[in-house]
């Protein structure tokens, strides 16, 4: 396929848009819209099959295709040391055969039949995304139950699907400055947690999976009582049912996963790592233990973050990048969690700017939202940034399926989507300032830093090369 | 007997695709006001958002020489200070509305794309307008981004999938084509105040913009406002793109190697050259590029992924521009396995381009381009986005509703002649991004002609 694109587009930016890929942390939001008013709660209709598993369908005959997502309660949380990344591995192999579909058999099914798919896995889900034309509603849910109920594992395909997974993990993290400073950070803050170890997993484990590891971990994890299906777009939830019944039904449940045997115990004391790499610029990134993404913390919490690094009139790139020009960009967030985990914050300092200077002028901007409520206008206009930006999510059918199913599992109701305006609207300034309060302690605080090991040539020229 | 019915049911689900309905644009008003610009007015309902979207005609191919970056830095300027508000007023008022505001150059155009809540529609025209038409690129603004920019480039560097981008370019096309020119320290040094100003004033006119407006809105009323925004500037004269320039196939292969130490990687484009947006062949290359390197699927991503795991992904890249681009091969691969992922990149581009497709191939691609089309025509964004693309690039509405009719027109015989002229597996340019410590001795088989830079160098390696 041809693909109309801009210059600068990454290579891997292309290759997330034209085939499977797996990003070893919480969803992007997918950008969309469709031709139908996002109607209330009551336009998704449920069914839940005697085996446990959870069905909800969209209906959306504006556009002729489907969103089919599965999400399965399994990730990196669900591991151990000598299995780390074992689910994204996992997510690999749901590709290469299964009992009625042999090699390959998946993607070339869905591909002459005008279909694309993709997956991800992060600290606490496996999701599973389809997207295809209405017609080929059936095939999906016959290849989807085969490979619920009847992955293969030939020993070839794991060795050759291990490679694969290593070049991932060397262009997230070996070769890249964020994803080596991220994993390093996140070990630091997360000490005893599951969520501690890289979704993509330690390298001597990638190395040292073995067939009979991804067997259990299957046996154990894929069950339909583990798993939300979620289909949006030009579908007939009746039709969609029959389906389910009929391809999902005999599908037995068992018990999988419970939960995580460890706690993480409270940090009582700022954390500081380095990683020294080649490279050109420093980075930093600071981590702040939060509450889980169901908390009733996390509406005052997504409103701090928009405060703080939404839009170029935001605290933190006001202050860092156009007032005291110290860094590039900078960008707070969090990712959907089913245990509590982080805020981050990260920054992209200049070149040769002092990184002492850049962390104290980031804590003074954070002191600065513990100390004093938000003015009126700043807490209106971080509420309405939340607002489009929940609009946004839900563009198109593949977004809709995505935060359908997302809510669902993590906030235990796909009807907390509808509710999440409600809720963000009740925040008041003096909830952020207590909030920020909470969070932004040096006893809660890990820093990281990424130092260059050989300085960049600069504005001289470098006199090496052969050229 | 569960056994039977479970093969009956699987083999009807193998029976061949439906033939799906064209995917046409939604109707849409176009007018075009006294003083030249054009107006595209689209009403789509669902979430309450109104896309806002304005292409200035000329993008990088404006660029004069030198000055690569000019268009650029121009259009993320729009923003840091208009006649009637600073940076500041308008970053708070934009973010006030929650609305988004981005400014993106591509080889034809400066895109400025921004989206608000379909009830503030009044107050995103009126920002937008702002920007578009009154910028006063005040002095410390242009010295902030231009330094930002300069950061950027060392901050590619970082990213080898964006730094081999940059590099793959510049050696490609070479300084006598446009799209060789690469934004570089240097080109930044020779862009001042005065030359965004002037380009401006020479862009951003009536004759050279065209604007889209897509989402829940009132039509008329919208009509009116955007022609009073946007109506009161000069007419001025329309960029004139020059001649294409053909690129030329008959050379020997060339090969460049960026080494980036400690790199454990290698990234590697092999390029040839491509199309342009009008070349009639065009849906054809798509159709055969699905095949060979355009989904999941593909013969590259089957032999050096699926088969070998030697790469996270391979694909085929074909840009669509106004003037004649590339056709590369894009992926990387570990340091030790670089000669074992090239040979067999090349390997098959040779077999593609010796023995071509069969019919079921081509009905598989067909099925692909078509069943995917959806999704590429979905959001509001999407639709401004190829209404500005018509405009820019001067195609007709029948670009977009008549790609199905063109697809069904392809046959076999037609696809097989496109592989052969377009995928030539001789010739090739090489560029590599990896530890030339580790892989000069045994890359240098590939061409002759080859070159090595340090990625710690100033620039991207062009002239």
């Amino acid at each position: 396929m041809v693909l109309k694109i801009r210059r600068g587009s990454t290579a891997a930016a292309l290759a997330a848009a034209v085939f499977s890929t797996c990003i070893c942390a919480a969803p992007r939001p997918a950008a969309a819209q469709t031709g139908e008013t996002l109607a209330p709660g009551d336009t998704v209709a449920t069914l839940r099959l005697d085996n446990g598993m959870k069905i909800l369908v969209q209906e959306d005959h504006s556009t002729p295709t489907v969103a089919l997502y599965l999400f399965f309660r399994v990730g990196s949380r669900d591991e151990r040391p000598g299995i780390t990344g074992i689910s994204h591995f996992f997510e690999h192999m749901m590709f290469n055969g299964s009992q009625r579909y042999g090699f390959g058999e998946f993607d070339r099914q869905m591909e002459q039949n005008g279909g694309e798919n993709n997956a991800y896995t992060t600290k606490d889900t496996t999701v599973y995304t389809d997207w295809f034309p209405p017609h080929a509603l059936e095939l999906m849910m016959s290849m989807e139950s085969d490979r619920m109920a009847h992955l293969t594992f030939d020993p070839k395909v794991v060795a050759s699907e291990r490679g694969v997974v290593y070049s991932e993990r060397r262009s997230s993290v070996d070769n890249n400055d964020f994803g080596a400073l991220f994993e390093q950070v996140n070990a630091a803050a997360i000490v005893a947690h599951p969520y501690h170890w890289p979704v993509i997993g330690w390298p001597s484990d990638i190395e040292a999976w073995t067939r009979e590891d991804l067997e259990e971990y299957y046996r154990q994890g894929y069950a339909p009582n583990n798993c939300v299906m979620v289909a949006v777009g030009d579908v007939a939830s009746k039709d969609v049912f029959a389906l389910a019944h009929r391809y999902f039904d005999g599908i037995p449940s068992h018990p999988t996963f419970g939960e995580p045997p460890t706690k993480e115990p409270p940090q009582r004391g700022e954390r500081v790592v380095t990683v020294r790499r080649q490279t050109e610029l420093p980075s930093m990134l600071l981590a702040f233990h939060i509450p889980e993404t169901r908390s009733p913390e996390n509406p005052a919490i997504q409103v701090l973050e928009a405060l703080l690094s939404s839009g170029q009139s935001s605290r933190l790139y006001a202050r860092l990048v156009d007032k005291d020009q110290l860094a590039l960009n900078v960008r707070a967030g969090d990712e959907t969690s089913l245990d509590p985990y982080l805020l981050t914050i990260r920054v992209e300092p200049r070149a040769g700017v002092d990184l002492a200077r850049v962390k104290a002028v980031l804590l003074e901007e954070l002191d600065r939202v513990c100390a004093q409520p938000v003015p009126d206008g700043e807490l209106r206009k971080a509420k309405n940034q939340w607002l489009a930006g929940h609009y946004r999510k839900l563009k198109t059918v593949a977004g809709r399926a995505g935060e359908l199913g997302t809510y669902e599992v993590f906030e235990g109701s796909y009807r907390r989507l509808f509710e999440e305006p409600g809720a963000i609207e009740k925040v008041t300034a003096e909830g952020v300032r207590d909030v920020a309060a909470k969070i932004f302690t040096a006893d809660n605080r890990t820093v990281g830093i990424l130092e260059p090991v050989h300085a960049s040539a600069s504005d001289k020229r470098a006199s090496g090369g052969a050229q | 007997m569960k056994r039977c019915f479970l093969l009956l049911a699987t083999a009807s689900l193998y029976a061949a695709a439906p033939h799906l309905a064209p995917v046409k644009l939604p109707p849409f008003s176009r007018e075009v006001l006294p003083n030249g610009a054009v107006v595209d007015v689209m009403v789509r309902k669902g979430v309450p958002l109104v896309d806002i979207d304005v292409a200035v005609n000329g993008g990088e191919e404006a660029d004069p020489a030198g000055q690569a970056g000019l268009a650029e830095v121009t259009g993320t300027l729009i923003r840091r200070g208009t006649a009637t508000r600073s940076a500041d007023e308008f970053s708070t008022a934009l973010d006030a509305l929650g609305g988004t505001f981005r400014v993106q150059t591509d080889p034809q155009s400066t895109l400025v794309e921004s989206e608000f809540l379909a009830k503030d529609i009044s107050s995103g025209l009126a920002l937008v307008a702002d920007a578009v038409l009154h910028p006063t690129f005040p002095a410390a603004e242009v010295a902030k981004t231009l330094a930002q920019r300069r950061d950027m480039i060392k901050s590619a560097k970082s990213f080898p999938s964006r730094a081999i981008d940059q590099y793959a370019h510049a050696f490609f096309f070479g300084p006598a084509h446009p799209y060789g020119h690469v934004v570089t320290e240097d080109s930044l040094a020779a862009i001042g105040r005065d030359r965004i100003a002037d380009y401006h004033r020479r862009a951003y006119v009536g004759r050279n913009l065209a604007i889209a407006v897509v989402g829940d809105i009132e039509p008329a009323r919208v009509r009116s406002e955007i022609a009073q925004a946007f109506g009161s500037a000069p007419a001025g004269d329309s960029f004139r793109s020059q001649q294409a320039v053909a690129l030329d196939r008959s050379g020997s292969p060339k090969l460049l190697l960026v080494d980036k130490p400690e790199a454990t990687q290698t990234y590697f484009y092999i390029a040839q050259p491509g199309i342009d947006a009008r070349n009639p062949d065009r849906t054809a290359i798509e159709l055969v590029n699905t095949l060979f390197g355009g989904r999941f699927t593909s013969m590259l991503n089957e032999e050096l992924r699926v088969k070998t795991g030697l790469t996270y992904g391979a694909f085929n890249r074909i840009d669509e521009d106004r003037l004649q681009g590339w056709n590369t091969v894009a992926t990387y691969t570990k340091t030790d396995t670089t000669v074992q992922a090239i040979d067999l990149a090349v390997a098959t581009l040779k077999k593609f381009h010796d023995e071509g497709i069969t019919a079921e191939q081509l009905d598989s691609a067909k099925a692909y381009v078509m069943g995917t089309r959806p999704r590429q025509l979905e959001t509001i964004n999407q639709l401004a986005s190829e209404l500005l693309r018509l405009e820019v690039l001067g195609l007709p509405r029948d670009e977009i509703d008549g790609l199905f009719a063109r697809i069904d027109a392809v046959s076999l015989d037609r696809a097989n002649r496109v592989i052969r002229e377009y995928f030539e597996p001789r010739g090739l340019t090489f560029i590599l991004l990896g530890d030339a410590g580790k892989i000069r001795e045994s890359v240098s088989k590939y061409a002759s002609d080859h070159r090595e830079i340090q990625i710690s160098r100033p620039g991207f390696g062009g002239s």
